[in-house]
């Protein structure tokens, strides 16, 4: 894998060198035809554009010569220089210039741009009317340039659910010649179908890290956003961000671009208050508002919190009975989550007016359903006089997820592949009691062993963990599963196949059960249990600390 | 045969005792017409007594579909269920509010799933037997004794009790049978 900044790197090459190619092509049409403004405009654009990108990303010689040429265009547009055949040699070796310090970004040798080109350059820039000083002339020894093609391509997303698509057919046609090729016995087919096997995982995996797009990419268009409904609104907001490089899914990203927006604009017009108003309430002049990503298990969370007035649930207590969603005397019993909770009812605002940028009615009932719809979830925290926050759980990938299937007690359950190590058959003779536990060797390792169904299914206070008269059947089957470095065996009843899944999350109020990361659709119709791994570790280590501290009393 | 209802279940079904007692309940729901609401409520049996879930609660009413069990889940979860591609949890009264159960009736392994719609979820509850639909004026139920709210604050799930026909008829408010302490419960 490639760090992230090579990536970036490497998007930047890529995009400089369109526009160094675009920024010719213009300039050679405005050399014919002067009076173009919008070839003067596109050109401006684009240099403005490489000019902001090398700015950020660090490579201060070609913005500081994007900048030189921007401030000779625009010179040039409001009509303070003219486009005459002096000036377009300068000009055009300057964009030379630029194409050469783009292509040589990791030369080392490379050295300092032409001083005399440079000083060219401010010539024309800095003095118009004094014709007297001499362009110099400028050494031109590469006359013959390289031609080469853009390293980027530009692709529709469609493509890339068409081909999510398509993988996601050859993962079941995968499994089956696998499984065919295991039934055969086939030295030469087993072979191929591993490769097989590789291969499409490395597709699958490939073209789901296609989709993925840094939340940065969002999170870039909110200063100037924040900005401009701040000044509109008489307020004086400060926005942090963090968390730009979490990667997420691009479709996942554009669903909830519009509810982050409408989230933005609520959290400035309706929850930060005018700075005399913050001044009085011994807050500071600026609005703090703040924006943060980060991962969390296998999903992305998204943060919004400002600093603002808060939610005044007396107020929603009073406009849930005003909307007639609940009688006066129940809403007295409503606690303050569930009161919140009416805030993504249709329709429910607490807006008086409308403004610009807030109160059309659009509630957070639409934002809501964006949420829902990628199987995600929102919730708000909210302090009177404090602030407010929104905290968006969004799935990382939309897309299908290995995991090895089994069943224990007549449950199907599903352990996503991330998770597991290995699987293994030992004699039940091969388990030993050691402390409470089952160990076994596992090729040369000393593993903890536990009985699912132990774990699971008996009464927790009946729960013996080191009983291995409680296993059924001579040989175990066990899924040896990792979580923060440990090993832990998980010996279950039966052991299907590998299977890439769509998990779904459980939906309330079985979503506070931490044992289950969700379930899914089994193709009989089943619905199979998805276990996860972190939380049954965390079980099954609470469980052991009470059996011993039981042992010890 | 599945009872499929959306928002508006049949009352066809329903046995004559039922059907009579709505009959009342609009013979006098045509005398104050004009200024009493009516309460339409789908009503089955805990135990030995008799229970009613506002309509507007009820998403639909089935055949309990396979439940697959979710162990280290507390008792009245019974587990969850594919319901038409959604996966929903599927609860059990009696043990949500420890009913004894009815020993009286025969033990019939045909059980019906009452799907609620709350208001960020939906869940099911399974019920022995066929529930009913059922209209009575708003002035028949009686809202909960105060001794009731007096003991159990945390559990005023019961929403009034009805009177029809020399029967009571607990009126449950679904929205609060899973609130709080029940989710808490559930993360242990």
């Amino acid at each position: 894998m490639k760090s992230r900044e090579q990536e970036y790197k490497e998007i930047f090459i890529a995009e400089a060198l369109e526009y160094f190619d675009a920024l010719n092509r213009h300039i050679s049409d405005l050399e014919k035809r002067p009076q173009d403004d919008q070839i003067l405009a596109e050109i401006f654009r684009f240099l403005h554009n490489l000019k902001a990108n090398a700015k950020a990303i660090g490579y201060l010689k070609i913005s500081d010569v994007s900048h030189k040429l921007e401030t000779a265009f625009s010179l040039i547009r409001n009509k303070e220089l003219s486009f005459s055949d002096e000036v377009v040699t300068v000009l055009f070796e300057g964009i030379d210039l630029l194409g050469e310090l783009i292509h040589n970004i990791d030369n080392e040798s490379y050295g300092e741009p032409d001083p005399v080109l440079l000083r060219n350059l401010d010539i024309i820039v800095d003095n118009l009317s004094d014709s007297t000083i001499e362009l110099a002339k400028v050494q031109r020894y590469n006359t013959s340039k390289n031609l080469s093609l853009s390293e980027l391509v530009y692709i529709q997303i469609k493509k890339l659910d068409h081909l999510l698509n398509l993988v996601g057919e050859l993962v079941i046609d995968r499994d089956r010649i696998v499984s065919i090729s295991r039934e055969l016995g086939n030295d030469e087919l087993k072979s191929v179908s591993s490769h097989l096997n590789r291969i499409t995982e490395d597709l699958q995996y490939s073209i789901m890290d296609a989709r993925l797009v840094s939340i940065g990419s969002l999170f870039n268009k909110f200063p100037r956003i924040v900005r401009d409904i701040a000044t509109a609104e008489k307020k004086s907001v400060d926005l942090t961000m963090s968390g730009h490089d979490i990667q997420i899914d691009r479709n996942i990203l554009q669903i909830i671009t519009d509810s982050l927006l409408h989230l933005v604009r609520n959290a400035i017009t309706h929850g930060i208050e005018k700075p005399e108003n913050r001044l009085k309430k011994n807050k500071s002049q600026n609005g703090n508002l703040s924006l943060i990503a980060r991962n969390d298990r296998e999903n992305v969370l998204i943060q919004l919190s400002d600093d603002g007035k808060g939610i005044d649930l007396n107020q929603v207590r009073k406009a849930i009975v005003e909307r007639q969603l609940l009688p006066a005397g129940a809403v007295e019993h409503l606690s303050d989550t569930e009161a919140l909770s009416y805030l993504f009812e249709p329709g429910f605002s607490l807006a008086k007016e409308v403004t610009e940028f807030s109160g059309r009615g659009v509630g957070l009932d639409v934002v809501k359903n964006a949420v829902d719809s990628i199987g995600g979830r929102i919730r708000i925290e909210s302090e009177k006089g404090k602030g407010t926050s929104f905290i968006l759980q969004l799935p990382t990938s939309i897309a299908v997820k290995g995991a090895l299937l089994f069943e224990v007690d007549e449950i199907f359950y599903a352990i996503p592949l991330i998770h597991t190590e290995q699987v293994v058959a030992l004699d039940t003779d091969d388990l030993h009691e050691v402390g409470g536990v089952m160990v076994a060797d596992i090729f040369g390792e000393t593993i903890t062993v536990v009985y699912l169904h132990e774990l699971l299914n008996v009464k927790e206070q009946e729960i013996n963990l080191g009983d291995k008269t409680r296993l059924k059947g001579l040989v175990q089957n066990i899924i040896i599963v990792s979580y923060n470095n440990r090993k832990l065996g998980l010996i279950v009843d039966k052991l299907y196949r590998q299977q890439d899944i769509v998990v779904k999350p459980l939906s309330k109020p079985l979503d506070a059960v931490d044992l289950y990361g969700g379930v899914t659709l089994l193709g009989s119709g089943k619905v199979c249990l998805v276990l996860d791994v972190p939380a049954v570790t965390r079980y099954f280590i609470s469980r052991r600390q009470v059996l011993a501290g039981e042992q010890t009393n | 045969m599945p009872t499929k209802k959306g928002r508006t279940p049949e009352t066809s079904e329903a046995p004559e005792e039922v059907s009579a007692v709505s009959g009342n309940g609009k013979e006098e729901s045509a005398k104050v017409k004009t200024n009493e609401p009516l309460l339409h409520l789908i009503v089955f049996k805990l135990g030995a007594e008799f229970y009613g879930i506002k309509i507007e609660q009820v998403k639909e009413v089935t055949v309990t579909p396979t439940i697959t069990r979710m162990p280290r889940t507390p008792d009245f979860v019974k587990g969850v269920a594919n319901i038409r591609g959604d996966i929903i949890a599927i609860m059990d009264l009696e043990e949500r509010f420890g009913i004894r159960p009815d020993t009286s009736t025969s033990t019939n392994n045909s059980s019906y799933t009452l799907v609620i719609e709350a208001r960020e979820y939906s869940i099911g509850v399974v019920v022995k037997e066929v529930p009913q639909s059922l209209n009575l004026t708003v002035s028949k139920m009686d809202k909960t004794p105060s001794f009731l709210q007096d003991i159990a604050v945390q559990e005023n799930y019961i929403e009034g009790i009805a009177k029809v026909d020399n029967r009571l008829i607990i009126v449950l408010d679904m929205y609060k049978i899973l609130s709080g302490d029940e989710i808490k419960q559930l993360s242990n």
